[in-house]
């Protein structure tokens, strides 16, 4: 338990150093920064605590925007998708949804790709209609979801990858 | 109680979650100027409103006695446009060179008791009221315009301790600015007036002319009060204001033609 608690600790830190030092600045065509943070809110154990998990999706969105000068736009979107990734889990898993680490294995490939599509959708819409808040922009608001979200799921669905061989 | 502990712990995560939502939105408030001023618009949208109804049922209460203040004000008005006809052709002469336009609107909140107050009127740009124009009342300065909606706006009250208003003596021409120290709502304090002009008790104050939002000459007050220093060069004045700022029923927006211009040769545009 200690040990798995430690190595979250270090995960969470790693990836926030990671989003702030290293993929903020990617800027692919001009604005595209996927946001590999999430992986911590998507590999979070489902049998763990949730009521933990909308504490450190608040934290971890206030330190983002503490060390990347935004507005609160991540606070707010992982603030979000820390409440509704019970129900998104509930959803997306079905009967399975008990399975503890049901991200990586044990579940079907189609149940695990609309869950991480979800996971990334939502948070990416809520966090872009907070970073423009402004009805006017609803159009340019699904462009920069929809397209940030497709390389922001690519690099999750690598990154699990990793994240499975070295958990076997 | 045990009840409440019971729903609470029950929504445990909901409320949680509201709860840092919230906080939330006030750390977005505090951190994005952008975000500010869309929260105070929507504010400011909300509040108009309900104080406009609120406002309608207690003006109902209060018509017999607007009805006798309308008739004293047309009575004025009528001895005023006999004198008018009289001199009609001078008269147009100097509307033409008055640079000031003016509208007329009705308050719908006022607040007086706060360190800095702000009023609601029910005229906004879709009636040609702008920021940064003018509010004054038949005896007297109310404000400034500070934010407009179509049909609303928000004036920053004299009674603002953030706000200077270019004021000068009726006698002398002696300018200085006029702050609200924040205490009583008929007190302010004449500010800037160096000591080599006279100034006695019961002087009137006027607006001056130095600054874009007010024309010259609208009377504001009386001295009541000075303090003549010794070493320093400027007097500490008290000032009585005429108009008793917590009773006002309506107002008239000042639009300067001019504002643009002036605006543009003091570089402030981009406000």
């Amino acid at each position: 338990m200690f040990q798995s608690n430690t190595k979250s600790f270090l995960q969470f830190i790693l990836l926030i150093l990671l989003q702030v030092f290293l993929l903020n600045n990617v800027n692919l065509f001009g604005f595209l920064n996927p946001y590999i943070y999430l992986l911590f809110l998507i590999t979070y154990r489902f049998d763990n605590n949730p009521t933990l998990l909308i504490l450190i999706g608040f934290l971890m969105g206030f330190l983002l925007d503490l060390l990347s000068h935004g507005a609160g736009g991540h606070m707010i979107a992982s603030l979000a998708i820390a409440f509704l990734r019970p129900y998104i889990i509930q959803f997306s898993f079905g009967v399975n949804s008990d399975i503890s680490m049901g991200m990586v294995r044990g579940t079907s490939l189609s149940n695990r790709l609309l869950y991480l599509v979800l996971m990334v959708f939502i948070h990416h819409l809520i966090l872009f209609i907070v970073v423009y808040f402004n009805l006017k922009s609803i159009s340019i608001i699904f462009k920069y979801t929809l397209i940030t979200s497709i390389f922001s799921f690519i690099l999750l669905w690598i990154s699990l990858g990793f994240f499975k061989t070295r958990h076997d | 109680m045990r009840q409440i502990f019971n729903a609470l712990l029950k929504y445990k995560n909901t409320s949680l979650f509201l709860g840092l939502l919230f906080i939330s939105f006030l750390i977005v408030n505090q951190r994005s100027f952008y975000h500010k001023s869309v929260f105070s618009a929507i504010g400011l949208g909300i509040s108009s409103n309900l104080y406009g109804v609120s406002k309608g049922i207690s003006d109902y209460f209060n018509l017999k006695k607007i009805n006798a203040d309308l008739v004293k004000e047309n009575n004025k008005l009528k001895a005023l446009e006999i004198i008018y006809f009289q001199n009609q052709i001078l008269k147009q002469k100097t509307l033409d060179t008055f640079n000031f336009e003016v509208t007329s609107a009705k308050i719908i909140k006022n607040s007086f008791n706060k360190a800095n107050n702000y009023l609601i009127i029910n005229k906004g740009y879709e009636d040609g009221v702008m920021e940064d124009m003018g509010v004054i009342s038949t005896d007297g300065v109310i404000g400034i315009v500070n934010e407009t909606r179509a049909h609303h706006s928000s004036v920053i009250s004299i009674l603002h301790q953030e706000i200077k208003i270019n004021v000068s003596f009726k006698k002398n021409g002696a300018y200085g600015s006029l702050v609200w120290p924040g205490i009583h709502p008929k007190k302010m304090i004449l500010d800037d007036i160096s000591i080599i002009n006279s100034v006695s008790v019961g002087d009137t104050i006027v607006t001056g002319g130095m600054s874009a939002y007010f024309p010259f000459g609208i009377p504001i007050g009386v001295v009541s009060k000075f303090v003549q220093p010794k070493t320093e060069g400027y007097y500490q004045i008290e000032v009585d204001l005429f108009s008793n700022l917590t009773q006002k029923e309506f107002a008239y927006v000042i639009k300067n033609k001019d504002l643009d211009e002036i605006k543009k040769l003091t570089g402030d545009v981009s406000k």
